[in-house]
Parts: structure tokens; C-alpha cells; sequence
């Protein structure tokens, strides 16, 4: 039962009034548009025109109007033409059946009408939009839509759209059950069409206000506002309305018990439906018939109505059941689109999110390549400045190997002054020719930073041979070389040992009584190469008693050297002096240094 | 008995000479003792010395310059000088004898006793002539160098030179012309000698002419092929310093 009442609610979309005026009017606006060949706005307006006169007569027809309508108003950037064509052609698809196609329609048509902000086109089309919800069941849309409706028919001022928005919302209360939202809706509309003296508006409101409060039990109240509605159709020529509203009033009188009446309006209400050949009312018609005879105890009148209410039922259900297919098919487009247009979204936001990626993706390269350019280039600069600092290291160095050279040379020219003055000439001679000797190889040694040891060996026994004639063979010298080392292929740096060797001489073995001896021991070490100079002279703290320096030039020159060479080769070597019972032990490590 | 003239614009230094070679008993005569060159070569002509003690240094001129205006050099040569690196370096290139100031009394008898010994004055021309051609050509990389061999000297072009090899105390030099010569002398003697000469040594064994490389393999130390075909290894610690010569902007 409820399935037959549902569509009885009377949406006020269109109140298709058909007559021969309208023909008319259709003739002389087709005669104006064959003068008016021009393709400008003129010519637009009158297709929108034609095109809207023939929506309910023949819409297949009129649809080459507006796609005329159309072309011509985009090619001229006739926006508003635009906008009102489409929605002239989202009304042909609506009235075709094609809900889908209607609201795309619309929806460009709204677009259209908010870029050039026709408010009154805007507000219509918020109508148009929420009417197709309405069809598909999607309240939560529909009712969006025309609350929008209503607050822009308010702003404007426009009642009538007022009057529709509300009682549209109001029948989707009552489809949704909320009679008494529907009911309060309603009353509002009622009372703006009774202002406006619509009397149309007045009956469909009327109507449905009856049938929400036969929905809440209300029969008075609602045989009272259905008879008031069937009143009204009746003076306005509304038989669709009368039929439905007598109707409806012998429903309420079955259930009333009050058959006589039930009989009278049922009869009428199917002459009127059969009249306008509204089916779904005559099979009402029969119901209440069909329960008229039934009370009366004309069974075989009662059986034959009912089987004719069954008939036009099942015709009705099964269009029904055709409109709800329909319905369905197009639930499920409008689903799908929706999908689609989600799937686009998500596609969209996907893209969003891949350039955003990428950006962020091209923003950690930059950064990092920023990084690894910044890197190398400190890596670079790093080079460079280690470079600066060994090129001023190599120079330091030289400064300290030629420094050595004047150190050498004058403790060699005081011991040549000595032996002139204790009147020895030829040792004097022998000791020059030496000394000269050892300053060339020096000064040709001092300007390499590397020289192999066997050489370097050659120089410091050629200074021992010195150094020995000068003290009239006070000592003898011994060089051990380890097996380990080839002393042809290993480098040191010249005359590492030297003031060494000259401490052990000077401050260790001349002070002695007796004999003195040098020991030079060189071997490896792991990578490094350790040479040894022992003396067993009078040690360094006898040599502090007799007012010796606390360490000479030369040796810290020497550590000085060594310090710079570690820097340049990242190595460890070391000076270290030990004391031993009988003299002083030096102990040198150097990095093994290989020429080949 | 040698006759010697000492050519040397010091007095002091010819004193000194003439010390040493009386203190070593009569085995050498001076007969004359000149300061300047031309003294020196009206001496030379006159008194035909077995042996001549040549100043590098002689005032604002050069031994060399009484050298090439002498036309017969029909004695030996022993150059004298106290430190003048780029005449030891001729020396040395020449295979000429030289004594370095303040002379040493030993270095001295070994001279002497080489002049005695091998007295060739064909070769001391030969030499004397690499001399002069090291000395014409300073700017041209190839110089003549006086190798010495077992049996004297020969004189080869330091652009003939492909490698050098060391055999012990001995040295196999491989020339252009695929020949090889065996020198008494060490490797280290003729790496000293042709370092600035474009050689290089590549290895504890090999001293090569760099201008004869084909092509260099990377490895841990790699190999060079020279154009004769040998290929030569490289020792690890010289490919640095090979690469930095090879290509000095890489």
C-alpha cells in the first residue's frame, strides 16, 4: 500500500498546461527564428525559446534547437546563452527519462550561470539539480540542494521558488517519514501560496499536507485539508489534483467506516481518472470501490473491482517497478560516475601527490647535490689547503736543513781554528780536506729531502772520521745495519742522525776519561725504521753538572724536522732520548721509506 | 815521469797543487805553471805536457775557452775545481777527470795513477769533443755522454738511449739502433747523469728514456712498453711520480 501512495505527493516541478495557445505561440516564435538567420544572440534566444515551448509536447524534437542554441552562443562567448541552453537541454533530458544526462546538463549550466553570476538562473538550476536527487532517492543531495534553493529564492525575493523549495523539501520529509518536518514545511509553503493567491500551489499543497497528516493518523485533519484540496482542483480545472484528493478522501473514509461517503468520492475519483486516464488513480478508484461493494454484500461487484484495482495495480507497479529499474540503472550510472569522478580525483590527487613527490624528489637532489658539490668542493679546499701546508712545511723543512749547514760549518771551522793554533798543520790540512769534503756532500745532500741511508751512512761516518782526527782518535764508531733493510733502497732524511751523533761526540764521550764508542744500529720496526745512536760517554745528567745545554740546536732542529714530516706523511716518528748506565741512548723512528 | 802544467789564475791554489805533487816523490815534473790562457797555451805549444791541470774558473773566461783553442790535444786532463755544478756535470757527461778544492792528497794519486794506466789520447780527444758538444748544444736535450766500457769509452747520443738496465756493478744500455753496450758503472752513476735528461727510473733495474714510451698499462705498479716492444715494470712507488711525469696534467 504505501508503494501506490508514495508518488501521491505532488512535487511542484512542472505543472505541464498544454493547450492550443501554446501550439500558437510555437508557430509564430518558429516563424520569427526562419527570419532571423543570423547566428547571433538573437537567433539563440529564440531556439532556448522554442526549444522550452516544445519540452513537454515533443522534447526528442526540440533537442536540435538547443544544441544550436548552444553552438551559437560559445562561438559568439555568449555565456548566459549558454548557461540558459543547457539548462533547456538538461529539461528535455529530465523530461526524456534520462536523469543523468539532465543533471550533467545542469551542472554546467550552474557553472556557467555562477562564472557570470546570474543568481535567478543559479537558483532555478538548484531547483532542477535537486528535483533529479529526489528521483534517484538521494535525499542527503536533494535536500542540499534545495535548502540552497530556498535561501537563494529568499535572497531574491522570488516566493513562488520559495513556495516550491519549501514543499519540495517537505515531500522529501514525508518520503523519508519525517511527517511532522514534512507537515511544518508544508504549512510554511501554504501559507506564502495563499499570500501569493496561487491556487494551483494551494491545491498540490494542500493535498500532500492531507496525506501527511493521514500518514500521522490525523484523519479529520486530513479528510478536512483533502476536501479543500479536491475543492480548489475542482475550481481551477486540476483533475489530476481533484482525482487524487477524492480519492484519497474515500481511502480515509474505508478506514473511517463511513462507506456512503467512501462510495460517492471513490465513483468520482474514477470518472475523473478514467477521464484524464490517469491509471494509477483508477486503480485507487477500484480499491475503494471494490471495499464499498465488499461492505455492501455485493461480493461479485466487489470481486470484479478488485480485480481491476489488482489489473491497473499491477500496470502501475509494473511501471513502477519499470521507474524504479530505471531508477536503479541510473543510481547505479550516477554511482559509477561518481566512482569514476572519485577515481579521477584520487587519479588527480595521485598526480598532485606524484609532482608533489617528484618535487620533494627534485628538492632532496638539489639539496643533496648541493651537498656532495658543497663536499667536494670542501674536499677541494681541503686539498688544496693541505697542499698550502705541506708546500709550507717542504719549505720549513728547508729552511731547517739549511740551517743545519752554518751550525756544521762553523763547529768544523772552530775545530780547524784549534788545530792551527796547537801549531799541527798537516792534521789541520788532512782535517780541511775531509771537511771539505763532508760541507759538498752535505750541501748537495741537504737540498734533497730524501737520500737512501747507505749514503746518507757514508756522510755520518765521514763526520765520525772528523770528529775523530779532532779528538786525536778519542773514539771508534760502529754501523750495524740490520739484514732487513736494504740500505740502497731506503730513504731518510739527510743527516738525521747528525746532531745527534755530535751530542754523543761533544757532551758524552770528550768530557770522558778514556776511550769512547759510538754505536749507530738501524732496523725495522714494522713500517717504521728505528735507528739507534748509543754512546757510552758521561750522560746527560753529569753533562747538566759540568753547565752542558739542556739540549742543542741541532737536535731540536732535528725533532722539529720529524714533527714536519709526520705531518706531511701522517706518521708517527719520534725523537726519544734514553738514559743508560753508562751514557745516552737516541732513539730515532722513522716511516720506512722505500725507493723502489 | 809525467810532465804536468798547472793552469790556474790563484797562486794560492797553484801552490797548493804543486805541494801535493812534490810531497808524492818524482813522479810528476811541473814545468810550468800559467794564470792566464794565453800564457797557458803559449806554454802548452812550447813545452808538450804529458798532463794538464785545468782550471774551470780562470778569471772572467773557462778552462773550456783554452780548450778550443788548442789544436792538437795531445795530452791528458785533469780539471780542477772547487764547486761549479754544471762543470761537474760536463765532467761527468765527458768522463773526464776532475779534481775538486781543496784538493785531497788521495784523490790526487788516483788520478794520476788512471793517467798513467790508461794513457789514450785518442779517447781524451773523444772526450774533449763530447765536452764541446754538451757545451755548444746547452739548449738541445740530446747531449753526447762518454760511457765507460771494459775496454775504454764510447760515445753515445742520450736521444739514442732507449733504457738502461743494472747487472750489478754494471750497466746494459739499449739504444736505438738495438745495440747494447755494457758500462762499468752503476745504474745509480747514469741515473744521476740522465735524470734531467728525460730518464726516469722506473724501477730498482730500470732507468728508461721517457721519450721512448709507447704506452704505459695501470696495474699495482703497471708496465711500460717502450717503442723497442720491451715492456718494463714499474715499481709501485714509482708509479706516482712516472704518472705526474708522463702526464704532467692529469
Amino acid at each position: 500500500m504505501p508503494d501506490s501512495i508514495k508518488n501521491i505527493f505532488f512535487a511542484l516541478l512542472f505543472f505541464p498546461l498544454w493547450g492550443t495557445s501554446q501550439q500558437n505561440l510555437l508557430d509564430s516564435l518558429q516563424q520569427e527564428l526562419a527570419n532571423h538567420v543570423t547566428k547571433d544572440s538573437i537567433r539563440a534566444g529564440l531556439l532556448i525559446k522554442i526549444a522550452g515551448e516544445m519540452t513537454y509536447s515533443n522534447p526528442k524534437d526540440a533537442f536540435p534547437f538547443v544544441e544550436e542554441a548552444i553552438a551559437i552562443s560559445t562561438t559568439t562567448d555568449w555565456s548566459k546563452g549558454e548557461s540558459y541552453a543547457l539548462r533547456q537541454q538538461g529539461n528535455l533530458h529530465y523530461v526524456m527519462g534520462d536523469d543523468l544526462a539532465a543533471l550533467d546538463a545542469y551542472q554546467k549550466a550552474q557553472h556557467l550561470a555562477q562564472t557570470i553570476g546570474d543568481k535567478a538562473l543559479e537558483t532555478s538550476l538548484l531547483s532542477n539539480i535537486g528535483n533529479i536527487f529526489a528521483d534517484l532517492k538521494q535525499y542527503d543531495r536533494a535536500l542540499e540542494n534545495y535548502e540552497a534553493y530556498l535561501n537563494s529564492a529568499r535572497a531574491l525575493g522570488n516566493i513562488p521558488d520559495e513556495i516550491k523549495a519549501l514543499s519540495n523539501m517537505a515531500i522529501i520529509y514525508n518520503d523519508t517519514e519525517r511527517f511532522e518536518d514534512g507537515v511544518k514545511y508544508l504549512e510554511r509553503a501554504l501559507k506564502l501560496s495563499k499570500q501569493e493567491k496561487n491556487d494551483l500551489f494551494i491545491a498540490a499543497i494542500t493535498n500532500n499536507l492531507a496525506l501527511a497528516y493521514k500518514k500521522l493518523g490525523q484523519y479529520p485533519k486530513a479528510l478536512m485539508h483533502y476536501q479543500e484540496a479536491a475543492d480548489l482542483a475542482h475550481e481551477i480545472g486540476n483533475k489530476y489534483i481533484e482525482a487524487s484528493a477524492l480519492n484519497s478522501i474515500g481511502t480515509v473514509n474505508i478506514i473511517l467506516k463511513n462507506y456512503e461517503l467512501a462510495a460517492i468520492n471513490g465513483q468520482r475519483a474514477l470518472d475523473l481518472s478514467q477521464e484524464i486516464e490517469a491509471v494509477e488513480w483508477q486503480a485507487d478508484s477500484w480499491k475503494v470501490m471494490s471495499e464499498v461493494y465488499e461492505h455492501e454484500g455485493k461480493m461479485a461487484e466487489a470481486l470484479s473491482a478488485y480485480k481491476e484495482h489488482v489489473r491497473l495495480q499491477d500496470s502501475v507497479l509494473s511501471e513502477e517497478k519499470k521507474s524504479e529499474l530505471t531508477r536503479k540503472e541510473m543510481q547505479f550510472k550516477m554511482e559509477r560516475q561518481q566512482a569514476e569522478a572519485e577515481e579521477e580525483i584520487r587519479r588527480q590527487q595521485l598526480v598532485k601527490n606524484g609532482y608533489l613527490a617528484g618535487a620533494i624528489l627534485l628538492a632532496l637532489i638539489s639539496i643533496a647535490g648541493y651537498f656532495l658539490y658543497k663536499r667536494r668542493r670542501d674536499a677541494l679546499e681541503k686539498k688544496r689547503v693541505a697542499e698550502f701546508n705541506a708546500k709550507v712545511a717542504e719549505t720549513e723543512l728547508k729552511a731547517l736543513r739549511s740551517q743545519m749547514n752554518p751550525h756544521f760549518i762553523f763547529n768544523s771551522l772552530n775545530s780547524i781554528s784549534d788545530f792551527i793554533s796547537k801549531n799541527d798543520v798537516k792534521q789541520a790540512d788532512e782535517y780541511l780536506v775531509k771537511f771539505a769534503k763532508l760541507t759538498r756532500a752535505i750541501l748537495e745532500n741537504s737540498e734533497k729531502k730524501w737520500i737512501t741511508l747507505e749514503e746518507d751512512l757514508e756522510l755520518m761516518e765521514l763526520y765520525m772520521q772528523i770528529e775523530s782526527i779532532r779528538m786525536a782518535n778519542k773514539f771508534q764508531y760502529h754501523i750495524n745495519i740490520d739484514e732487513t733493510i736494504e740500505p740502497d733502497n731506503t730513504l731518510v732524511p739527510p743527516l738525521i742522525l747528525q746532531p745527534f751523533i755530535e751530542n754523543s761526540i761533544w757532551h758524552g764521550i770528550a768530557p770522558k776519561k778514556g776511550e769512547g764508542e759510538i754505536h749507530i744500529n738501524i732496523k725495522k720496526e714494522g713500517d717504521m725504521i728505528l735507528c739507534t745512536v748509543d754512546d757510552n760517554g758521561i750522560g746527560r745528567s753529569e753533562t747538566k753538572k759540568l753547565g752542558g745545554k739542556k739540549s742543542s740546536l741541532g737536535v731540536k732542529i732535528t725533532s722539529n724536522r720529524i714533527e714536519i714530516i709526520n705531518h706531511l706523511k701522517n706518521t708517527k716518528g719520534s725523537v726519544n732520548l734514553v738514559d743508560q748506565k753508562e751514557g745516552v741512548r737516541v732513539e730515532i723512528r722513522l716511516p720506512l721509506e722505500l725507493q723502489f | 815521469m809525467l810532465k804536468a802544467i798547472i793552469v790556474d789564475d790563484e797562486q794560492h791554489c797553484i801552490d797548493r797543487l804543486t805541494d801535493l805533487l812534490e810531497y808524492n816523490g818524482h813522479e810528476v815534473e811541473i814545468m810550468a805553471c800559467c794564470k792566464t790562457i794565453s800564457e797557458a797555451k803559449k806554454q802548452i805549444s812550447m813545452l808538450q805536457p804529458d798532463v794538464l791541470f785545468l782550471d774551470v774558473q780562470l778569471g772572467n773566461v773557462t778552462g773550456f775557452d783554452l780548450l778550443a783553442q788548442i789544436d792538437r790535444l795531445d795530452f791528458e786532463l785533469i780539471f780542477t775545481t772547487s764547486y761549479d755544478r754544471y762543470a761537474l756535470k760536463a765532467f761527468k757527461f765527458s768522463a773526464l777527470d776532475y779534481l775538486l778544492k781543496p784538493i785531497d792528497r788521495m784523490d790526487l794519486m788516483e788520478a794520476l795513477k788512471k793517467v798513467r794506466d790508461n794513457r789514450n789520447l785518442k779517447e781524451t780527444a773523444k772526450k774533449i769533443d763530447v765536452l764541446f758538444h754538451n757545451f755548444k748544444d746547452g739548449a738541445d736535450p740530446s747531449k753526447r755522454v762518454a760511457i765507460p766500457t771494459m775496454d775504454g769509452f764510447t760515445m753515445v747520443d742520450t736521444g739514442d738511449v732507449i733504457r738502461l738496465q743494472s747487472d750489478g756493478n754494471y750497466t746494459h744500455i739499449h739504444t736505438n739502433g738495438n745495440k747494447k753496450i755494457t758500462a762499468s758503472r752503476t745504474l745509480k752513476y747514469f741515473e744521476e747523469m740522465l735524470e734531467s735528461n728525460n730518464f726516469f727510473r722506473v724501477h730498482k733495474s730500470h732507468l728508461i728514456n721517457l721519450s721512448f714510451v709507447d704506452n704505459y698499462a695501470k696495474g699495482k705498479g703497471g708496465y711500460i712498453t717502450l717503442t723497442d716492444g720491451t715492456k718494463i715494470e714499474v715499481a709501485v712507488r714509482r708509479k706516482e711520480e712516472l704518472i705526474k711525469r708522463l702526464a704532467p696534467n692529469s
